[in-house]
């Protein structure tokens, strides 16, 4: 008899151990991971005007460069192009033909090893400059834009504006 | 101490322009022949009042689509969500969602954002 409830006993405790694992929880801890890109503007731009007839952001010049970082979360997931202004969206009425120039440089990379290549292969097509994030991090660049109004006459006194476009594309 | 002041005078100005995620995905919609997909994005531009959203080819031309608002205010410092509807037909030839900063003249900061993501 004491036998029998010492049996019984012991496969009590086996059948709770075995049904203790047989239902024990799995507690998930999830995540999803999206990608996403984030286009700042860290400093406004403005025209300085070194002479009456040029408009510059050329510090030399009295200007400000607009500085924009660009952060991504995923390497080789997205390019991005700086278009710079090739007219002004508001102006006085201007009194001859302005051109424009402009370009795009990379001013500080968060990560000096993987992103070191930025500027050298970045690809230029008239106004735009086009490059391959192909790390993750954050990289800033400086705008500068040039506007010259035609035959050297002065600028219509005024408040001009223009804009540098960034885009942030995925591949 | 001075390096946190310093830190939060570069940071207290930054705008920001921010949409994922990087790849959306079509699903099939509540209507028959119509998917749908959503993006959200972030506006922490001071100087921009309205987003617009838009569907694109891969050569960037527009695509047909539905969504509540085309041209949608997001207030500073607000996420907004873009459920996007598409007809199937033109499904195939969606390749890009993108949302673009309307700027307006005052207090621009002389930056144009515009964020595309894709479809895979």
């Amino acid at each position: 008899m004491v036998k029998e409830i010492a049996l019984i006993g012991i496969v009590g405790i086996m059948s709770y151990g075995g049904s203790k694992s047989a239902f024990a929880l799995d507690v998930p801890i999830s995540a999803s991971v999206t990608g996403s890109c984030v286009i700042s503007v860290e400093n406004n731009g403005t025209y300085g005007q070194p002479n009456a007839y040029k408009l510059s952001t050329a510090p030399a010049d009295g200007g400000q460069m607009p500085i924009t970082r660009v952060d991504v979360t995923l390497a080789s997931a997205y390019k991005v192009k700086f278009t710079a202004p090739d007219s002004f969206s508001s102006s006085p009425v201007l009194n001859d033909v302005v051109t424009f120039t402009g370009d795009t440089e990379v001013s500080a990379v968060s990560d000096a090893t993987n992103m070191a290549d930025y500027e050298t292969d970045k690809v230029e097509v008239d106004m735009s400059d086009e490059y391959t994030l192909s790390a993750t991090g954050s990289t800033w660049f400086k705008h500068s834009s040039t506007a010259n109004n035609g035959g050297d006459r002065a600028f219509p006194s005024g408040n001009y504006t223009a804009y540098v476009t960034a885009e942030c594309i995925a591949i | 101490m001075y390096r946190y002041l310093i830190f939060l005078l570069l940071v207290g100005n930054v705008n920001a322009h921010q949409m994922s995620p990087t790849y959306p995905e079509w699903s099939a919609s509540y209507l028959d022949g119509i998917s749908n997909t959503r993006v959200r994005l972030f506006n922490k531009r001071e100087d921009v009042k309205y987003y617009e959203v838009g569907v694109f080819d891969k050569d960037m031309k527009p695509i047909p689509f539905v969504t509540q608002y085309h041209l949608r205010g997001v207030n500073f410092n607000q996420y907004a969500t873009f459920d996007i509807f598409i007809n199937d037909k033109y499904k195939k030839d969606a390749v890009y969602v993108c949302t673009e900063s309307m700027l307006t003249e005052v207090k621009s900061s002389g930056v144009a954002s515009k964020i595309c993501s894709k479809f895979k």
